[in-house]
């Protein structure tokens, strides 16, 4: 057998990398046909109003996603940053309301977020809780902290610099997508370049392996975690930002779009595959089938049904390609 | 049901029996592209034999069981039950037939009771409901009848694997079995285990199942088989009546090599103390005194659970010790973290690949570098060149068959991963060298490497550490075997100082 299984791995290691590389393409591949047939079938899609709204939609989705693929490759799960998306949201109105300058809020927001994300870390490594438990813990507490500091009250934000950010262009491109790029150039640096991220998906594949191989295995699990948060308090900024408002039930059920973004994405949620582009795509067609569905006046239901579906496919056709290696 | 029953009762089903074989393979080969994994084989079994299959990994051997037990299709070739020529397409259709297999690794519900999984599939109901009891009390007489001496209703989980491979002899040999093959039955197994697993072959045996049974350990085919069939690099070289051949002519026809150049040992002068333990105590060992030098191999041997691994994980840091004084070079030390000791320059390739030795869904390279990113890194970023550079020496320099550092760990074969586990040490660099079973599942050809390259290590002032359950391994290449007993160190015996015997008595205890 050694053999063929070893001619078997040649040909399979070349088609691993072909079949990265074709799956980050299939997926661009599907956003240009969602983009090409939406185009056709309605004439409000392509319009210069409607592609600054689909990308500034998307963005939010994409840096969630991002921050939640890091603690996915680890074979973890964080279900907990829309909600501290939406905490986040609280209390950047409620520093930016007292007098806080802008920078400074908004470092003190992320610093939350990381807070946050140690603790979920803690949890895991120190208290020994299933990272589904934790996080599920903080998501209902976080909101409910939020809501506790208002009073169940809206905060609205005054500060014109700060809500006009949303509205922004740079070079022709909403300030909201540059965020994308700013948050993902480290990201793919971080995981594709440097040893930590190989130590994520070390840890991902078998930590008892990673430990024995001097890899500090709660380290890389604060690493993950931490991350994850802080792109969430991150993303609650951006969100501040675009409504203008602080409100803890804001960003209610971005965790589940945000893993399917993913999941999408080609990550898996056994661990030790994923990649920084796929979950980026993997939130724009979502964000595209949401706007195209709008569009098209899909009623919002099908929105839903048709996302679930998508994830369905696209996750069967990825595992059908993998088992057949 | 008792195995008698299941056996007589599995002959009725299959018809009367002939006198011609019960099985017999013409032409069978398999082709994967190219690539000819079986080339036509011709071979008979017969009633009432075991028949032992003996190979190089890679020989076809798990081809041929695939083949038997229609987990594959065969690309040319006939095979003949009971004189009708069979397609054995599917396992239902072998499993119909009457044939079954034993795995290496158990493959059953660790949460479910020994009962449930003797009679998984196959539930005894009434009403439509379950008849636990009624289940766990039929499980038991079974496995008395037997003679392990297992509870049925314990979880699987609670076993230790040797106890769990049993039950999944016991389950197998069950529901009309007439030809039963072993793959690598005892890896995991302690030498008790091993015998009652024995005794439970030939009474199989002894009530008309075909037994086929596969294993890299010579002695064991010469204890258990009738005949022996020898496979090469897809060929079916010979089969030999076990009464007419010795092990020489049988490593001679799997490898072309003879047994004495197997163990390879170099002496090589013994350096400064590396390691020293006085009276070190943790979980699952206690009061273990001995000394590592440069240049010297230090056995231990003991059965499986004797506290030798977490002994070894002890020295690493995996497992803090409780009581006692490490030295290292003379130095006390206080090791609490995997990283500390390696550090210090000690390096583990541990018992088991699978759970502790590999990242087994990512590349060989990964695995290769893994220990040594953090040198890899200049500035923040991971040199690729320098990242290629590393894990192409290590598969060059042992000689790991794959074509590209990128294909992933789990697609090689068990001799291959365990060289994958060394090389990241290699690679990484130590001192001391602990090797825990480092040749379980792997081939003599793989085995023979492995040995040379502890000589290797002594000749550049390595010290080592080898754990192994297999006497000869030991005996043959430590220059001091300690022995262990329910954690205690039972006997400590220069190179050949003692006899298999007297080693074997201080590790059992009689």
């Amino acid at each position: 057998m050694t053999t063929t299984t070893e001619i078997a791995s040649k040909e399979a290691a070349r088609a691993r990398r072909n079949y990265s590389f074709l799956f980050a393409l299939t997926l661009l591949g599907i956003l240009v046909l969602l983009c090409v047939v939406l185009t056709i079938a309605t004439p409000n899609f392509l319009t210069e109003r409607n592609i600054p709204n689909l990308l500034r939609q998307g963005s939010m989705i994409a840096i969630l996603a991002l921050g939640e693929t890091f603690v996915i490759i680890t074979a973890g799960i964080d279900l907990s940053v829309g909600a501290i998306a939406g905490f986040a949201t609280v209390v950047i109105a409620m520093l930016i309301q007292a007098g806080v300058p802008v920078w400074l809020s908004i470092f003190i927001t992320l610093l939350v977020g990381l807070g946050i994300g140690v603790f979920h870390a803690f949890g895991i490594t120190k208290m020994g809780l299933p990272p589904f438990i934790i996080t599920l813990a903080t998501l209902t507490s976080l909101r409910g902290i939020g809501l506790l500091m208002t009073n169940g009250a809206t905060i609205s934000i005054t500060d014109k610099g700060f809500t006009d950010f949303a509205t922004l262009d740079f070079l022709g491109i909403p300030s909201l997508f540059w965020m994308v790029i700013m948050v993902a150039v480290p990201g793919y640096i971080f995981l594709s370049l440097t040893r930590w991220g190989r130590y994520l998906f070390a840890v991902g594949s078998n930590p008892e392996s990673a430990r024995l191989s001097g890899v500090r295995v709660q380290l890389v699990i604060y690493i993950a975690y931490s991350l994850s948060a802080v792109c969430a308090a991150f993303v609650g900024v951006l969100l501040a930002t675009r409504i203008g408002i602080g409100n803890a039930t804001q960003a209610n059920g971005w965790e589940l779009q945000a893993i399917a973004s993913s999941v999408i994405g080609g990550t898996s949620l056994f661990g030790a595959i994923g990649s920084v582009h796929g979950p980026l795509i993997g939130a724009f067609i979502l964000a595209t089938i949401n706007n195209g569905a709008n569009l098209l006046n899909i009623n919002s239901f099908w929105q839903q049904i048709i996302t679930g579906g998508l994830i369905i496919v696209i996750v069967f056709f990825d595992q059908l390609r993998r088992r057949s290696r | 049901m008792s195995i008698s029953d299941a056996a007589s009762g599995g002959r009725a089903v299959g018809g009367e029996r002939k006198d011609g074989p019960i099985l017999e393979l013409r032409g069978l080969a398999k082709n994967y592209g190219p690539v000819q994994a079986l080339k036509p084989a011709n071979l008979a079994f017969n009633y009432d034999e075991i028949h032992a299959i003996v190979g190089e990994n890679g020989a076809g051997k798990s081809t041929l069981i695939k083949l038997l037990t229609g987990v594959i299709r065969r690309t040319a070739g006939e095979v003949f039950w009971n004189g009708k020529a069979v397609a054995l397409d599917t396992p239902q259709e072998a499993i119909d037939h009457g044939i079954n297999a034993v795995h290496q690794e158990v493959v059953l519900c660790r949460h479910l009771s020994v009962a449930a999984n003797i009679f998984l599939g196959d539930e005894k109901v009434k009403y439509g409901l379950m008849q636990k009891r009624e289940m766990t009390r039929e499980a038991q007489r079974i496995l008395n009848d037997m003679g392990f001496n297992l509870p049925a209703g314990a979880e699987l989980g609670s076993l230790t694997i040797g106890q769990q491979q049993l039950v999944a002899t016991a389950r197998a040999s069950l529901r009309g079995t007439k030809f039963l093959i072993f793959d690598e039955p005892t890896a995991y197994l302690t030498r008790q285990e091993a015998a009652q697993l024995f005794a439970l072959i030939r009474r199989l045996r002894d009530s008309g199942v075909t037994i086929v049974y596969i294993s890299h350990r010579l002695e064991e085919v010469f204890e258990l088989a009738d005949r022996v069939t020898v496979l090469r690099d897809g060929n079916l070289v010979g089969t030999r009546n076990i009464k007419d051949t010795n092990e020489n002519e049988l490593v001679a026809l799997m490898i072309n090599r003879s047994i004495e150049q197997i163990y390879h040992k170099e002496t090589v002068p013994f350096g400064e103390v590396l390691l020293e333990t006085r009276g070190l105590s943790g979980k699952g060992f206690e009061d273990v005194s001995l000394t590592v030098r440069r240049g010297e191999i230090v056995g231990l041997y003991g059965l499986i659970g004797a506290g030798r691994s977490e002994f070894a994980m002890s020295i690493f840091g995996r497992n803090p010790k409780t009581s006692g004084e490490i030295l290292w070079k003379g130095q006390p030390v206080d090791i609490r973290k995997e990283r500390q000791a390696i550090r210090l320059g000690i390096a583990m390739a541990p018992e088991s690949r699978r759970d502790q030795g590999l990242n087994l869904n990512l590349s060989i390279g990964f695995n290769i570098n893994l220990p040594i990113y953090d040198r890899l890194t200049h500035g923040i970023t991971i040199s690729a060149r320098e990242e290629a550079e590393h894990a192409d020496r290590q598969i060059k320099d042992l000689a790991i068959k794959t074509p590209s550092r990128r294909s992933l760990a789990s697609s090689m074969s068990g001799g291959n991963q365990q060289k994958i586990v060394i090389g990241k040490w290699l690679n990484h660099g130590a001192d001391l060298f602990i090797f825990d079973e480092p040749t379980v599942g792997v081939d003599v050809g793989t085995k023979a490497e492995i040995y040379r390259l502890l000589a290797e290590l002594l000749k550049k002032g390595a010290g080592i550490i080898l754990i192994s359950s297999y006497l000869p391994e030991v005996y043959e290449l430590a220059d001091t075997l300690h022995v262990f007993r329910g954690g205690r160190l039972t006997g400590s015996n220069a190179f050949h100082a003692a006899s298999h015997e007297q080693v074997l008595a201080e590790a059992i205890g009689v």
